[in-house]
């Protein structure tokens, strides 16, 4: 008994931390999102008004286009093609073809770059690029693949390609190098007796590379899933959720709501309710998808 | 040596003593400026040679960010002493307790010719008709022309409607192959769109929000009448003399339309005068020698006038501040004939006796004309809807019609809809 007193004693400093930390803000916003609180009148607080706000953000005829753009193109669209393409950069920059030109340290030191670029600079970047007197208009202009420029910000249908792009281009590299990291720790001898026992490359690639991957592209596809999702910056400096509400997602809309319309109480709602999303998705994707692949893999 | 230390020591007590003193007797106010440092800074310099007990320590935001961020600092008592804000901010900053009213201050301490003397009063006042705000600067939008382009495609007159702003365009893009009116018509929460739409309406004797002789409010246009405004708009953008590039320009000051306008791309454009000026400046700079190919006129005329919003900003005073007379004493001192005439030259005082000393010249000489037929944004401010509502929703539903996601009847239809789910907010 005495040893159990010990240890809650020993843990409740980090626990009160911990429970200030999150709890509170989270609680916080909470009790904000059952009021009508304004922007305009934060000093006199809001009034109570139940679930009238959770009502309203359900009957509201925007909302399942804001939750399908998050779903599909933030989040689904752009973290399958950041696995992927992270996957073969990772695989290219531990290839023995990068080793015997002796450019595997540049490649790398490239790659860092857009990584370290923040998210407006690479937003500004691109806005320049894909300008329709930009560099990728002049290109494709050039090679005669278009016949008049594209304004691919403005332009219905290469909008959210356009942004999924930015998001790829600025953050692919850190998963590639996080599985590059997880590629050098495959034993060569595994590939060797592969080798010897007739398996191909791409055999070779799915029964021992892939499995030693997994637990790595589990972790990065369930940040990556969490960070996208709730991602503001690369919509918001890009589109400022246009052309009309075409790319306007629920972290744009939550900006909105608090910002333009002063609704600080809706938009409170606006964000538990992004917040059970991934709360339910990462319980799901814990409990049935990461368990049984890294007891598979380990 | 001992006698030498302790003098040493006096003297050292006495000056601590004195700056002590002189520090006590200084005091430091904070000032939030959303436009450029190097437009004021002159200003704030003189201010500080004529008053040595007042340091004034410059902050910047963009406009975008500025309210926002000033309402989540005064809602606990911090934030800057003196603010820049626009016109339309000042009643609902003051009804939220977030600004100090200034009735007291003008009472001890007038500015010259009385608060009677500046424009936008109306806007300074919240609802129990308190003073929260001292109009700083005012303007309003007006036509820009590149006058080579004009003559190229044979356009003698500016074009005086609606109409004949369309054919102009047109025209323009025809003989010579630019663009002819290049209007921004992106989607963002604060598009230009809005502007050049309210102009449309006002002009034709409509507005989207009226106010009732019973003094509640009304919408004060039907779906035909944001169709018809939509129709028209589009229809630069559907025959490319405003190019489709445009859609993804949102501010008068998109650098696109700017260098356009520049570089002889772009024959038309609309703005405030203080961009107008930079593409002046820009165009001077890159062609040093060359006359000015720009002449600005008047908005166009719809069935009943001309219109534009009388836009402007105003200084007011964060409600938490220690120092309200140090802050007023800068208020108004950045409000003098001193400032706009020697440093704060990219803006128009709002003070109606300094406002007829001002040599517009005769490129600004459409900006004076279409000060006569400006307008405060009347309902739409003092109305139960927050102005930046209705400028988000206008601009979202423009933006549908000018991308081509929607028809401009569909989308009249749900701007009217969604402008009317925010009427019952009244009280």
């Amino acid at each position: 008994m005495r040893s159990r007193l010990f240890i809650f004693a020993m843990l409740a400093p980090s626990f009160t931390l911990l429970v200030l930390f999150y709890a509170y803000p989270i609680f916080k916003n909470l009790t904000m999102s059952f009021t009508d609180l304004s922007l305009l009148g934060m000093s006199r607080g809001g009034n109570w008004i139940g679930l009238d706000n959770y009502r309203e953000i359900l009957q509201s005829g925007d909302f399942g286009h804001i939750l399908f753009n998050t779903l599909i193109w933030l989040t689904v669209t752009s973290v399958a093609i950041r696995l992927l393409m992270g996957l073969g950069m990772a695989v290219l920059l531990n290839s023995t073809a990068l080793k015997r030109l002796r450019m595997q340290t540049i490649a790398r030191l490239a790659l860092l770059i857009p990584w370290a670029t923040p998210p407006i600079v690479a937003v500004v970047i691109w806005r320049w690029l894909l300008d329709p007197q930009g560099a990728v208009n002049r290109a494709l202009l050039g090679l005669g693949i278009l016949d008049q420029p594209v304004a691919f910000f403005a332009n219905v249908r290469t909008v959210w390609p356009a942004i999924v792009t930015i998001m790829v281009w600025n953050t692919v590299p850190l998963i590639a190098l996080s599985l590059l990291s997880s590629l050098q720790s495959v034993p060569e001898e595994l590939y060797e007796a592969a080798e010897l026992e007739g398996a191909n490359q791409w055999q070779a690639f799915r029964y021992i590379t892939l499995p030693f991957l997994m637990p790595a592209i589990l972790v990065l596809g369930l940040m990556s899933v969490f960070w996208s999702f709730n991602n503001f910056v690369y919509v918001w400096l890009a589109t400022g959720a246009g052309p009309g509400t075409l790319t306007n997602v629920l972290a744009t809309e939550v900006y909105i709501k608090a910002f333009v319309d002063f609704r600080l109480g809706y938009s409170s709602a606006i964000g538990m309710v992004m917040a059970l999303v991934m709360a339910v998705f990462g319980a799901v994707y814990l409990r049935l998808v990461a368990r049984r692949q890294l007891e598979e893999s380990l | 040596m001992f006698r030498s230390s302790r003098k040493v020591l006096i003297l050292l007590a006495a000056s601590m003593t004195m700056s002590g003193a002189a520090m006590a007797q200084s005091t430091t106010i904070t000032f939030r400026f959303n436009d450029t440092e190097a437009e004021i800074r002159g200003a704030i310099d003189e201010f500080q040679r004529q008053n040595p007990d007042i340091k004034v320590d410059l902050q910047r935001i963009g406009w975008r960010d500025a309210r926002n961020q000033f309402l989540r600092e005064a809602a606990v008592g911090q934030g800057p002493d003196v603010v820049h804000s626009a016109q339309v901010w000042v009643k609902e900053m003051g009804d939220a307790g977030a600004t100090l009213a200034l009735d007291s201050l003008l009472q001890q301490s007038p500015p010259p010719n009385q608060f009677t003397d500046f424009v936008a009063q109306d806007l300074a006042k919240n609802s129990a008709g308190k003073i929260f705000g001292l109009p700083w600067t005012t303007d309003t939008w007006a036509m820009v022309y590149r006058s080579d382009l004009l003559k190229e495609a044979g356009i003698a007159t500016l074009p005086q409607t609606w109409t004949e702003l369309r054919q102009a365009s047109a025209e323009i893009f025809k003989k010579t192959g630019k663009a002819g009116f290049g209007f921004p018509a992106g989607s963002s929460a604060s598009g230009a769109i809005w502007f050049l739409a309210t102009s449309y309406w006002w002009s034709n004797g409509k507005a989207l929000i009226v106010a009732k002789n019973d003094g509640a409010y009304d919408l004060g246009l039907t779906a035909e009448d944001i169709a018809e405004c939509m129709k028209y708009f589009k229809s630069f953008v559907d025959a490319g003399d405003n190019p489709k590039a445009n859609l993804a320009a949102s501010d008068a000051h998109d650098p696109s339309i700017l260098q356009a306008l520049v570089t002889g791309n772009q024959a038309i454009g609309s703005m405030p005068p203080n961009t107008y000026k930079q593409v002046l400046e820009a165009y001077a700079t890159a062609n040093p020698g060359k006359p000015l190919p720009f002449v600005s006129g008047p908005f166009p005329k719809g069935s009943v006038t001309r219109s534009s919003n009388i836009g402007g900003r105003m200084l007011v005073i964060n409600a938490h501040t220690k120092y309200p007379e140090a802050a007023w004493k800068f208020v108004k001192y950045m409000s003098s004939e001193e400032v706009f005439s020697k440093f704060y030259r990219t803006q128009f005082p709002a003070q109606r006796s300094l406002l007829k000393k001002v040599d517009f010249g005769p490129e600004l000489k459409g900006f004076a004309e279409q000060l006569e037929y400006a307008r405060s944004w009347g309902a739409y401010a003092s109305g139960p809807i927050p102005i930046g509502s209705l400028w988000n929703l206008a601009g979202r539903g423009f933006g549908m019609v000018l991308s081509g996601q929607r028809s401009p009847d569909e989308a009249a239809k749900e701007l009217l809809q969604e402008v009317r789910k925010l009427m019952p907010q009244k009280s």
